[in-house]
This record gives structure tokens, sequence and C-alpha cells, in this order.
């Protein structure tokens, strides 16, 4: 059995760039995973997500891209494509790391077989708290995706029937914390 | 006549500095370190809770979130004037000692050692001559000839395959590289056994913190972890041991591979012991508190002023007046109206953008100032403190590595030459020695309090509905860390962040006096202004981070540097 990790990455205090985060809990509230798959919002690990890429069989990382594309788009990349379109993936102060982090692995030995990058194009990368409509709608079909990959590695998966909480404590509005 | 360089970006991993240099006869004759992206994060937190302000700074940076929660919790409690259960400070205290080892340790394998250690001159190495080197110098065990040899493999593979990978973008055959291909490849070996003790590290702080990046531990008043040493799901004794196991693995990497290595690179490029000095004025935090009111440190923090070690000025505890009283931030040549030197409690963030201009504004870090001068703040700030102030910690690490320095070097290397780009270097590796030894220590303190029947980790406090003021001070891996907070009625009225990055990359001040990244590059040799190594190396040595001083999108990120020669 492979083991599959979903990582949600992404300063989610930059707008569009939080939605690698905001889609891991989503995820992790929505769906139930069978044994060696496993969800996480991993925030802007930098080179620490190296750690996440050992002893993983397939890592499947959610982030913004800056790709030219219209704000939205959902493209999925994969590990060559990761690589060798590096100008090409929105490069923030974590994604520089994804690429870096391959790299790292693939000369230590024991890294990731797969890794998938699930891009949601950014409208809007400024500092703020919330998505912007363009890629909260394409929320669903980037989550599709995902499963997608889950499915043809081998990962068991179904629905929960009512969702859990999302614990997406950023977008709370100024005064209602806590 | 001057030619000018711009380089852009210049961080491995997080790069939105630029830096321009004015190269005349094969030297640097004037520099400008600037930010490329507006900073504004803080004012997210006007008008939040204050106790929910550490989950939001610690997303500020992908490298440094665990150094933004800890120093917004503490400038909090030092709002509330709250005296923390000595349990809370002591896991605190481990945290921060493991975040630092991994984080001392990556910035030399991972993000700087390349800047002298040329990769495509390992297949032409020995590598029984690479183990003979260090027989005898230390008992590691991973320093065999087929450990070399391995390591050596890997090399040749990437070579052989065209693709150079991780490695695309060095120098490699540049003029300026010195070492051996034996050395080169004792260096290369090591980067690959540092990745595995940077992750050990990892693990202890994600073991006390709940996760790594981004912990959950903190609250402000002290920490969520309930201790009952024979509970599951508890700080039990199972976990103590797993960090004390973890620790005790990354001590011997420290010693015995670390700092040695450092050591050695440094004395055979001992001329870089004459360069990068810049700004010799130098501010440190005290850290470690060892007790509940942060009256003791095992980390001693003060200032010096140029570059005069007897000047040396230590602080009492975290909010000593002569600290608190002496900042301010100023805004002539970045890009925020206003031209008064503002404290940061008053502080204010009001962007003025106007072009790169040489004379004018060109830049987004704003230039902060203790007591009207630039301050060098990082691992050397807090070396040159303690070691001038007389702390027998610091001394007994320092005078170590110095010994170690000047027998490689056949000569001595005293305590002045690390006010140098290499000095940042070794003062990093002593901090780690430091931070390792300590780390055995504040075990122990945890063990023996727990051990007495203490497990109180949070001390219970209500927000007055007057205003009050805090400063959380922390002396970060890049050095002196400020949160300054205004409270008012329970909810945030001003938050600044004064972060390492922003001393260090500080552009220049009314009176025009250069930050230290423009200071410490004046006068470097740069033999190809194409290919400008020896700029790379200066700014390096400060272990530059800038995702928090500000953040940027580049879509060319993945360079080391973008070189152009106008």
């Amino acid at each position: 059995m492979k083991t599959i990790k979903i990582c949600g990455v992404g300063s989610v205090l930059l707008g569009d760039d939080g939605v690698g985060p905001y889609m891991a809990r989503w995820i992790a509230a929505n769906y139930e995973f069978g044994e060696g798959v496993e969800v996480e919002d991993l925030g802007t690990p930098g080179l620490d997500l190296l750690a996440y890429m050992t002893g993983i069989d397939v890592l499947i990382l959610i982030d913004s891209v800056d790709n030219k594309l219209p704000a939205g788009t959902v493209t999925v990349y994969d590990k060559v494509e990761i690589t060798r379109q590096r100008p090409a993936v929105r490069l923030d102060p974590h994604s520089p790391c994804i690429t870096e982090c391959i790299f790292i692995a693939e000369l230590a030995g024991g890294g990731s077989e797969d890794v998938y990058l699930i891009g949601v194009t950014g409208e809007s990368l400024d500092v703020g708290l919330q998505l912007s409509s363009s890629v909260k709608r394409a929320i669903p079909a980037a989550v599709e995706k995902v499963l997608e990959l889950v499915a043809r590695h081998g990962g068991s998966f179904h629905k929960r029937e009512s969702a859990t909480d999302t614990h997406i404590w950023w977008e709370a509005p100024v005064g209602l914390t806590q | 006549m001057a030619k000018r360089i711009t380089i852009d970006p210049i961080s491995r991993i997080e790069g939105h500095l630029r830096v321009d240099v004015e190269v005349e006869n094969g030297s640097v004759s004037n520099s400008w370190s600037s930010c490329t992206m507006w900073r504004g994060i803080e004012n997210i937190l006007k008008g939040r809770d204050p106790r929910d302000a550490w989950a939001f700074t610690q997303r500020f940076c992908g490298v440094c979130t665990t150094v933004h929660a800890m120093a917004s919790v503490r400038s909090v409690e030092d709002a509330l004037k709250l005296e923390l259960p000595l349990n809370a400070q002591y896991i605190r205290n481990l945290i921060l000692i493991n975040h630092g080892l991994h984080d001392h340790i990556v910035h030399f394998y991972h993000l700087s050692a390349l800047d002298f250690v040329d990769i495509l001159k390992i297949p032409a190495a020995d590598p029984a001559k690479t183990s003979s080197l260090i027989e005898g110098l230390t008992n590691w065990d991973g320093n065999s000839k087929k450990v070399f040899k391995e390591a050596q493999d890997k090399v040749k593979a990437v070579a052989a395959s065209g693709q150079l990978g991780i490695f695309t973008n060095g120098y490699w055959g540049h003029p300026a590289m010195k070492l051996s291909p034996e050395v080169n490849l004792l260096a290369f070996a090591h980067y690959m056994q540092a990745l595995e003790y940077q992750r050990k590290s990892v693990q202890a702080v994600a073991i006390l913190g709940g996760k790594s990046p981004h912990i959950q531990n903190l609250t402000v008043g002290g920490v969520s972890n309930a201790i009952n040493l024979d509970s599951m799901g508890t700080l039990n004794m199972d976990r103590l041991v797993m960090i004390k196991k973890l620790m005790d693995e990354v001590k011997p990497f420290i010693d015995q591979v670390y700092l040695p290595d450092v050591c050695a690179i440094a004395a055979m490029y001992a001329d870089w012991f004459n360069y990068g000095a810049g700004v010799t004025n130098y501010l440190a935090a005290p850290d470690l508190p060892l007790d509940g009111k942060n009256t003791k440190f095992d980390l001693v923090g003060g200032y010096i002023m140029d570059g005069n070690l007897s000047s040396v000025h230590r602080f009492e505890g975290f909010r000593d007046k002569v600290f608190t009283e002496g900042v301010t931030e100023e805004t002539k040549h970045a890009y925020y109206k206003g031209e008064t030197p503002l404290h940061p409690w008053k502080g204010e963030t009001d962007p003025e953008f106007t072009d790169w201009q040489a004379d004018g504004k060109y830049s987004w870090v704003k230039a902060p100032r203790f007591q009207g001068r630039p301050m060098q703040v990082g691992p050397l700030a807090q070396v040159l403190v303690g070691y001038a102030s007389g702390d027998p910690l610091t001394r007994k690490h320092t005078d170590k590595a110095l010994d170690l320095i000047s027998t490689v070097a056949g000569r001595r290397i005293g305590v002045e030459k690390l006010q140098s780009t290499m000095g940042r270097h070794v003062a990093r590796a002593i901090r780690a020695s430091m931070l390792a030894e300590l780390g055995e220590k504040h075990w122990q303190l945890l063990v023996e309090n727990i051990g007495k029947g203490d497990t109180a980790t949070f001390a219970p406090f209500e927000f007055p509905s007057g205003e009050i003021e805090g400063v959380g001070v922390h002396e970060a891996p890049r050095g002196l860390l400020s949160h300054w907070s205004v409270i008012k009625g329970g909810k945030l009225e001003n938050y600044q962040a004064v972060v390492p990055s922003t001393w260090n990359a500080s552009p220049r001040d009314a009176k025009g006096q250069h930050g230290p990244y423009e200071a410490s590059l004046l006068h470097n040799p740069i033999a190809d202004p194409v290919r400008p190594l020896e700029a790379i190396r200066t700014i390096h040595s400060f272990d530059p981070c800038m995702a928090c001083a500000c953040h940027t999108f580049t879509p060319e990120g993945q360079a080391v540097a973008q070189v152009k020669v106008l």
C-alpha cells in the first residue's frame, strides 16, 4: 500500500496564496481517507517540506500559481513539470523550495516517487485573509483533481455524511475570534 | 569608471532582496540594499484579540515561523507584566534551541557553504585522501572512505546526467573558489549528512510544538502542553525521552562536524576575515530565560559600538529601558511617508512608492536605528556581546573555535577577526555549539522541575480596560527580533515587528549612514562583475531572509542571482 500525503502550502496572510491551507482544511473536514492517506495544512514550509517527502510515496501539494492563465484555473503539474516549468510556477517565499526540495530529495534518496502540484491560478496575492471569488469557485474542481490522484495511486476515501469544522481560523473577521 | 551591478534576488530560498553595487578596479565602491515589495502585514492584526496575534505572525514567513510566534506571545505577556510558569519557559526554550540548531545547520550547509565549496571539483577528489585528512581529528563515524566515495558517486551521477538539479545555479569554477577537490568532497558529504541532522532538530520542535512548521502549543501566559509523565497524549516521559534522544544525536554533529567544518573552511579562506565588517555596532537580545519574571538568561544580550569590545553594555532583561527607549525607524530612503524617526509603538506604515532612486527612496525596508546608529544583529552580535562582557559559556565555545581556526591557518586568528564576512559564519557555528550544550541543560531543568511535582504551564490573566504597551524580544537565529504591541481594552491598537533582516538590510538613514549589508559590501573584491560571487558571500554570511521584512512574488526566484550589469 502506498503512503499518500496531501499538503496545502501557501501564506494565509496573502489573499489567494492561502488556497493551499484553505483546501487542505476543507478536504479534511469533508472527506475521510483510508489507511496511508493524510491531509495537512503545511503553511509556508520552506525547506521543512523535505521532511514530508521522506517516507511518503506520493506527495500531492496544493498551492496558488502565477502561470498567466485566468484566475481560478486549476492546473496539475507532475514532478517533471514542476522542475521543468520553474519560471511558470509562482515563486513566492515558499515555492522555490518545492523545486529545491524535489532536487535535494532526489540527491539524498528516499524522497517521494511521485510529486504533484495542484495549482490554482490566483487573482490577488495582496495582503488579505480571504480568497477571491474566482479562486473560491475553483475549489470543487481542484478537490476533484486531488481525489483523482489519490484514487489513481490506490488511496481510498469517502465523503463524510456531515462535514466537521474546517478550522479556517484566519478567515474569522476582527472581533469574532476566540 | 564605476560599473553598477544589480543582484536580484540574492537569497537561495527566500529571495526578495535586491543589492546594487558599484565596482571600481575590482572592488566595491558603493552599495545599496533594497527590498522590492511592500510590507504591511502587521495591519492585519489591528483590532484583533492579542491572544490570537501569534497564530498570524508565525505565518509571516516560511523559515522563521516559530520565532514570530514566540516574539508575539512575549510582547503581549510583557504588556500584561505576566510571570510565567517555569515549565512554560523551559518548554519554549527547548523549542527555540532546537529551532535554532535546525536553522544554523541549514544556513551553513544548504544555503551558504556552496559559496565556498565547488561541487564540480568533487569528481577529481581521492576519497581515501579526504578520509585521511581528518583522521584522528574527530571520532565522527560519517568520515570513512566509503562514505566519501558514495558522496562522490552522487556528484558524478549528477554531473554525468547533464542536469545539475539543485546545483544548477552555482558559480562553479569561479577563480575565488580555492578548496582542494578533497576538501570540497568533505564538505559535500557533510552537506548530505546535515540534511538528516537538521531534520532531527525539526522533529524535536514538532514533538514539543505539535507541528513544524507552525507550532501549535503557544498561548499568551504559557504553553498549552499538558504535563503528565504517565499519560498518553500529554507531555509524558516517553516524549521527553524522544526529545532527549534527538538532541543527543544532533549535539555530536554540531561538535564534530558543523563547528570543525566551519573552522576549517574559515582557515582555508582566511582572507575573508579581512572583508565584510561593515557596520560594527552590534545589538543582541538576552534569551533563554531561567526564571518566570525574565530576569536571568542563559544567552546574554546588550550592545557594542564602533567595534570596540570594551564598550560593551549588557541588557538586564527583555524590557531594558536602554533598549526599548533607544529604537526608532526612519523612512527617508524607504518608500514611506514622513521623515521623523518614530518609535515602533508609534510606528506608521504609510506607503509612498517612487522608482529605485540611488539618492532618494529605494527600499520597502525601513531603517531601524538604535541611539541613532545603524546596528548589526545576528549570531555575531550575540557572540561578541557575550565574549566582551565575559560570559563563560560564550568564551568557552568561542575560544575553542578560534583555537581550531588558528591551528588550521597556521597563525593566530583572534576574536577581533570575527568582525568580518567569515566571522559571521564562525559566530553562527559558535552559537550552535552553545545551543547544543544548553539543550541538555534546559531538558534537565524541565525534567527536574516536573520531578518536583510542578506541572503548571499557564499563568491566568485579564486584560485591563486601559491602554498597555508591550515588547516581545527574541534572539532569533538571524538576530534580535522585536514585536511591539499597543493594546487597548483587550484589542490590538498597533503592532509593529522589527525583524532581524530589517536591521541588517536597512537602507541609508537621514544622515546617509549605510545599513549593515550595504556597509559590509564596501571594499569587497569582485573578480568578475558578471559572476559577483564575492558580494554573494558577504550577503549570505548574514543569513538574509526577507520574507518577513516584506513579501513579493518573483517569477525568476529560482536563480541564485540574476545579475544585470549596467
